[in-house]
Protein backbone atom coordinates (compact mmCIF):
# COMPACT_ATOMS: atom_id res chain seq x y z
CA UNK A 1 0.00 0.00 0.00
CA UNK A 2 1.35 3.34 -0.99
CA UNK A 3 1.78 5.57 2.01
CA UNK A 4 2.97 8.67 0.28
CA UNK A 5 0.86 11.64 1.19
CA UNK A 6 -0.84 13.52 -1.59
CA UNK A 7 0.95 16.51 -3.00
CA UNK A 8 -2.06 18.66 -2.19
CA UNK A 9 -3.01 18.21 1.41
CA UNK A 10 -6.47 19.05 2.68
CA UNK A 11 -6.88 22.40 4.31
CA UNK A 12 -4.80 24.20 1.72
CA UNK A 13 -1.56 22.67 2.96
CA UNK A 14 0.35 21.96 -0.22
CA UNK A 15 3.49 20.00 -0.49
CA UNK A 16 6.20 21.75 -2.45
CA UNK A 17 5.93 20.27 -5.94
CA UNK A 18 8.93 18.36 -7.20
CA UNK A 19 10.19 19.20 -10.60
CA UNK A 20 12.81 21.73 -11.40
CA UNK A 21 14.72 21.62 -8.14
CA UNK A 22 17.43 19.41 -9.60
CA UNK A 23 17.93 21.93 -12.37
CA UNK A 24 17.92 24.82 -9.91
CA UNK A 25 20.46 22.99 -7.76
CA UNK A 26 22.68 22.36 -10.77
CA UNK A 27 22.51 26.02 -11.75
CA UNK A 28 23.20 27.15 -8.18
CA UNK A 29 26.17 24.82 -8.07
CA UNK A 30 27.47 26.41 -11.26
CA UNK A 31 27.30 29.81 -9.56
CA UNK A 32 23.82 30.99 -10.53
CA UNK A 33 22.79 33.07 -7.53
CA UNK A 34 19.26 33.55 -8.76
CA UNK A 35 18.77 29.78 -8.84
CA UNK A 36 19.98 29.50 -5.27
CA UNK A 37 17.66 32.34 -4.33
CA UNK A 38 14.72 30.49 -5.83
CA UNK A 39 15.56 27.38 -3.83
CA UNK A 40 15.80 29.44 -0.64
CA UNK A 41 12.48 31.14 -1.31
CA UNK A 42 10.82 27.85 -2.08
CA UNK A 43 12.05 25.99 0.99
CA UNK A 44 12.51 28.77 3.53
CA UNK A 45 9.21 28.35 5.37
CA UNK A 46 9.54 24.59 5.48
CA UNK A 47 13.13 24.73 6.71
CA UNK A 48 12.21 27.23 9.43
CA UNK A 49 9.29 25.12 10.65
CA UNK A 50 11.38 21.96 10.75
CA UNK A 51 14.16 23.76 12.60
CA UNK A 52 11.63 25.19 15.03
CA UNK A 53 10.30 21.72 15.71
CA UNK A 54 13.77 20.93 17.08
CA UNK A 55 14.72 24.21 18.70
CA UNK A 56 11.40 25.74 19.77
CA UNK A 57 12.86 29.21 19.94
CA UNK A 58 12.11 30.96 16.61
CA UNK A 59 15.37 32.93 16.53
CA UNK A 60 17.45 29.82 17.12
CA UNK A 61 15.39 28.04 14.50
CA UNK A 62 16.01 30.77 11.94
CA UNK A 63 19.74 30.68 12.68
CA UNK A 64 19.75 26.92 12.17
CA UNK A 65 17.73 27.17 8.97
CA UNK A 66 20.14 29.78 7.67
CA UNK A 67 23.13 27.59 8.57
CA UNK A 68 21.44 24.76 6.72
CA UNK A 69 20.94 26.76 3.52
CA UNK A 70 24.55 27.94 3.55
CA UNK A 71 25.74 24.43 4.25
CA UNK A 72 23.57 23.10 1.43
CA UNK A 73 25.09 25.67 -0.93
CA UNK A 74 28.56 24.39 -0.16
CA UNK A 75 27.44 20.75 -0.39
CA UNK A 76 25.46 21.03 -3.61
CA UNK A 77 27.97 18.80 -5.36
CA UNK A 78 26.85 16.00 -3.02
CA UNK A 79 23.20 16.29 -4.04
CA UNK A 80 22.00 13.49 -6.30
CA UNK A 81 19.77 15.18 -8.90
CA UNK A 82 17.90 11.93 -9.53
CA UNK A 83 16.37 12.24 -6.07
CA UNK A 84 14.00 14.90 -4.73
CA UNK A 85 15.68 17.97 -3.35
CA UNK A 86 13.37 18.47 -0.36
CA UNK A 87 14.37 15.44 1.70
CA UNK A 88 18.05 16.11 1.00
CA UNK A 89 17.71 19.68 2.22
CA UNK A 90 15.55 18.75 5.21
CA UNK A 91 18.19 16.30 6.33
CA UNK A 92 20.68 19.15 6.41
CA UNK A 93 18.15 21.34 8.22
CA UNK A 94 17.43 18.68 10.85
CA UNK A 95 21.15 18.12 11.39
CA UNK A 96 21.85 21.85 11.63
CA UNK A 97 19.07 22.29 14.17
CA UNK A 98 20.22 19.31 16.22
CA UNK A 99 23.83 20.51 16.13
CA UNK A 100 22.79 23.96 17.27
CA UNK A 101 20.75 22.53 20.11
CA UNK A 102 23.69 20.46 21.24
CA UNK A 103 26.27 23.22 20.88
CA UNK A 104 24.69 25.76 23.09
CA UNK A 105 22.14 26.10 25.79
CA UNK A 106 19.02 26.75 23.86
CA UNK A 107 16.82 29.44 25.19
CA UNK A 108 13.94 27.72 26.86
CA UNK A 109 10.41 28.12 25.69
CA UNK A 110 8.65 30.71 27.78
CA UNK A 111 6.56 29.11 30.48
CA UNK A 112 2.96 28.79 29.54
CA UNK A 113 1.00 31.80 30.71
CA UNK A 114 -1.77 30.94 33.14
CA UNK A 115 -4.44 32.02 30.70
CA UNK A 116 -2.98 29.65 28.13
CA UNK A 117 -2.69 26.69 30.43
CA UNK A 118 -6.21 25.53 29.76
CA UNK A 119 -9.70 26.29 30.90
CA UNK A 120 -9.43 29.91 29.89
CA UNK A 121 -12.24 31.63 28.08
CA UNK A 122 -11.56 32.41 24.39
CA UNK A 123 -12.55 36.00 23.67
CA UNK A 124 -12.07 35.72 19.94
CA UNK A 125 -10.93 33.36 17.27
CA UNK A 126 -7.41 34.79 16.92
CA UNK A 127 -6.86 34.50 20.63
CA UNK A 128 -8.11 30.93 20.50
CA UNK A 129 -5.66 30.10 17.77
CA UNK A 130 -2.84 31.72 19.71
CA UNK A 131 -3.75 29.64 22.72
CA UNK A 132 -3.85 26.48 20.65
CA UNK A 133 -0.57 27.32 18.96
CA UNK A 134 1.17 27.92 22.26
CA UNK A 135 -0.20 24.75 23.76
CA UNK A 136 0.81 22.75 20.70
CA UNK A 137 4.33 24.15 20.85
CA UNK A 138 4.59 23.23 24.51
CA UNK A 139 3.22 19.75 23.83
CA UNK A 140 5.56 19.35 20.90
CA UNK A 141 8.51 20.37 23.06
CA UNK A 142 7.70 17.58 25.47
CA UNK A 143 8.05 14.94 22.77
CA UNK A 144 11.41 13.38 21.95
CA UNK A 145 13.19 15.33 19.23
CA UNK A 146 12.95 12.63 16.58
CA UNK A 147 9.23 12.27 17.22
CA UNK A 148 8.70 16.00 16.86
CA UNK A 149 10.53 16.04 13.58
CA UNK A 150 8.68 13.00 12.29
CA UNK A 151 5.21 14.38 12.93
CA UNK A 152 6.04 17.80 11.52
CA UNK A 153 7.62 16.31 8.41
CA UNK A 154 4.61 14.02 7.88
CA UNK A 155 1.57 16.06 8.86
CA UNK A 156 2.81 19.57 8.12
CA UNK A 157 5.29 19.14 5.28
CA UNK A 158 3.71 16.12 3.62
CA UNK A 159 6.75 13.86 3.41
CA UNK A 160 6.21 10.12 3.20
CA UNK A 161 7.35 7.70 5.87
CA UNK A 162 10.13 6.53 3.55
CA UNK A 163 11.34 10.08 3.00
CA UNK A 164 11.21 10.81 6.72
CA UNK A 165 13.23 7.68 7.34
CA UNK A 166 15.78 8.96 4.85
CA UNK A 167 15.85 12.44 6.38
CA UNK A 168 16.24 11.18 9.94
CA UNK A 169 18.48 8.23 9.08
CA UNK A 170 16.17 5.68 10.65
CA UNK A 171 14.27 2.62 9.36
CA UNK A 172 10.93 3.34 7.73
CA UNK A 173 9.07 1.34 10.38
CA UNK A 174 10.63 3.51 13.06
CA UNK A 175 9.59 6.66 11.22
CA UNK A 176 6.04 5.33 11.02
CA UNK A 177 6.06 4.53 14.73
CA UNK A 178 7.40 7.97 15.65
CA UNK A 179 4.65 9.68 13.67
CA UNK A 180 2.03 7.46 15.26
CA UNK A 181 3.14 8.17 18.84
CA UNK A 182 3.53 11.90 18.26
CA UNK A 183 0.07 12.15 16.76
CA UNK A 184 -1.48 10.24 19.60
CA UNK A 185 -0.05 12.72 22.12
CA UNK A 186 -0.92 15.80 20.09
CA UNK A 187 -4.43 14.65 19.21
CA UNK A 188 -5.30 14.37 22.87
CA UNK A 189 -4.32 17.99 23.32
CA UNK A 190 -6.23 19.03 20.22
CA UNK A 191 -9.32 17.16 21.37
CA UNK A 192 -9.18 18.75 24.83
CA UNK A 193 -8.92 22.17 23.26
CA UNK A 194 -11.94 21.53 21.07
CA UNK A 195 -13.97 20.33 24.02
CA UNK A 196 -12.98 23.40 26.00
CA UNK A 197 -14.11 25.59 23.14
CA UNK B 1 3.48 -4.41 22.44
CA UNK B 2 2.96 -3.66 18.80
CA UNK B 3 0.78 -0.66 18.17
CA UNK B 4 -2.33 -1.32 16.13
CA UNK B 5 -2.10 -0.12 12.57
CA UNK B 6 -4.73 2.53 12.09
CA UNK B 7 -5.87 3.96 8.76
CA UNK B 8 -5.10 7.53 9.78
CA UNK B 9 -1.52 6.55 10.35
CA UNK B 10 -0.94 6.33 6.62
CA UNK B 11 -2.15 9.76 5.57
CA UNK B 12 -1.42 13.23 6.80
CA UNK B 13 -3.94 14.44 9.34
CA UNK B 14 -5.19 17.74 7.89
CA UNK B 15 -6.53 19.06 11.17
CA UNK B 16 -3.43 18.30 13.18
CA UNK B 17 -1.20 19.38 10.30
CA UNK B 18 -2.92 22.75 9.98
CA UNK B 19 -2.77 23.34 13.73
CA UNK B 20 0.91 22.43 13.87
CA UNK B 21 1.67 24.53 10.84
CA UNK B 22 0.00 27.53 12.45
CA UNK B 23 1.89 26.90 15.69
CA UNK B 24 5.26 26.69 13.91
CA UNK B 25 4.63 29.31 11.26
CA UNK B 26 7.64 31.59 11.03
CA UNK B 27 7.29 35.31 10.60
CA UNK B 28 8.37 37.56 7.74
CA UNK B 29 9.49 35.14 5.03
CA UNK B 30 10.94 37.89 2.84
CA UNK B 31 13.27 39.10 5.59
CA UNK B 32 14.53 35.59 6.20
CA UNK B 33 15.20 34.94 2.52
CA UNK B 34 17.00 38.27 2.22
CA UNK B 35 19.09 37.44 5.27
CA UNK B 36 20.14 34.04 3.90
CA UNK B 37 21.00 35.46 0.50
CA UNK B 38 22.97 38.28 2.11
CA UNK B 39 24.92 35.74 4.13
CA UNK B 40 25.51 33.70 1.00
CA UNK B 41 26.85 36.81 -0.64
CA UNK B 42 29.34 36.89 2.17
CA UNK B 43 30.49 38.69 5.23
CA UNK B 44 32.52 41.87 5.03
CA UNK B 45 32.05 42.26 1.33
CA UNK B 46 33.53 38.86 0.46
CA UNK B 47 30.99 36.89 -1.45
CA UNK B 48 30.78 33.18 -0.68
CA UNK B 49 30.90 32.55 -4.38
CA UNK B 50 34.05 34.63 -4.70
CA UNK B 51 35.60 32.86 -1.72
CA UNK B 52 34.83 29.51 -3.28
CA UNK B 53 36.29 30.72 -6.57
CA UNK B 54 39.35 32.03 -4.74
CA UNK B 55 39.77 28.66 -3.06
CA UNK B 56 39.58 27.08 -6.46
CA UNK B 57 42.18 29.48 -7.85
CA UNK B 58 44.44 28.91 -4.84
CA UNK B 59 44.01 25.18 -5.28
CA UNK B 60 44.98 25.40 -8.93
CA UNK B 61 48.02 27.55 -8.10
CA UNK B 62 49.09 25.15 -5.35
CA UNK B 63 48.65 22.18 -7.67
CA UNK B 64 50.69 23.94 -10.38
CA UNK B 65 53.47 24.76 -7.89
CA UNK B 66 53.50 21.18 -6.62
CA UNK B 67 53.65 19.86 -10.18
CA UNK B 68 56.58 22.21 -10.92
CA UNK B 69 58.51 21.05 -7.87
CA UNK B 70 57.73 17.42 -8.61
CA UNK B 71 58.78 17.87 -12.23
CA UNK B 72 62.07 19.46 -11.19
CA UNK B 73 62.78 16.63 -8.75
CA UNK B 74 61.94 13.98 -11.32
CA UNK B 75 64.04 15.81 -13.88
CA UNK B 76 67.03 15.76 -11.59
CA UNK B 77 66.64 12.05 -10.97
CA UNK B 78 66.22 11.39 -14.67
CA UNK B 79 69.40 13.24 -15.55
CA UNK B 80 72.27 11.09 -16.88
CA UNK B 81 74.07 9.21 -14.12
CA UNK B 82 77.65 9.92 -13.07
CA UNK B 83 79.76 9.07 -16.07
CA UNK B 84 83.00 7.22 -16.33
CA UNK B 85 84.72 10.46 -17.32
CA UNK B 86 83.61 12.10 -14.07
CA UNK B 87 85.47 9.43 -12.19
CA UNK B 88 88.48 9.22 -14.49
CA UNK B 89 89.32 12.90 -14.04
CA UNK B 90 89.32 12.50 -10.31
CA UNK B 91 92.04 10.87 -8.27
CA UNK B 92 91.60 7.36 -6.92
CA UNK B 93 90.15 8.56 -3.65
CA UNK B 94 88.23 11.33 -5.32
CA UNK B 95 86.50 8.70 -7.48
CA UNK B 96 84.84 7.25 -4.45
CA UNK B 97 84.00 10.76 -3.24
CA UNK B 98 82.43 11.57 -6.55
CA UNK B 99 80.26 8.50 -6.23
CA UNK B 100 79.23 9.20 -2.66
CA UNK B 101 78.65 12.89 -3.01
CA UNK B 102 76.82 12.81 -6.29
CA UNK B 103 73.07 13.26 -5.95
CA UNK B 104 72.64 11.24 -9.09
CA UNK B 105 72.63 7.47 -9.33
CA UNK B 106 75.84 6.04 -10.79
CA UNK B 107 75.78 3.69 -13.72
CA UNK B 108 77.34 0.26 -13.55
CA UNK B 109 80.56 1.30 -15.28
CA UNK B 110 81.28 3.86 -12.56
CA UNK B 111 80.82 1.32 -9.83
CA UNK B 112 83.07 -1.09 -11.66
CA UNK B 113 85.78 1.56 -12.14
CA UNK B 114 85.63 2.46 -8.50
CA UNK B 115 86.16 -1.13 -7.50
CA UNK B 116 89.12 -1.47 -9.87
CA UNK B 117 90.72 1.64 -8.40
CA UNK B 118 90.35 0.26 -4.90
CA UNK B 119 92.07 -3.01 -5.90
CA UNK B 120 95.10 -1.26 -7.41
Amino acid sequence: MRTDPPSQLPGGVARIPQGDEAELAARARAGDRAAFGTLVERFAAQARRVARAVLQNPDDADDAAQDAFLSALVKLDQYDPRRPFGPWLMRIVANAATDRRRRRAVRQTEPLAPELAGGASHPDHDAELRVLGERLRVALAQLPERRRLAVVLFDVEGYSHAEIADILGIPEGTARSEVFHARRALRVLLQDWKEEG
Amino acid sequence: MKEPSLPFDHRPDPELGAALRAALEPGDPAAFVARVLARAEGRGGHATWEILARWARAGIAAAAAAALVAGFAVGRVMQSPTTLDDVMVASASAGANALLSSPRAPDASVVFTSLVERDR
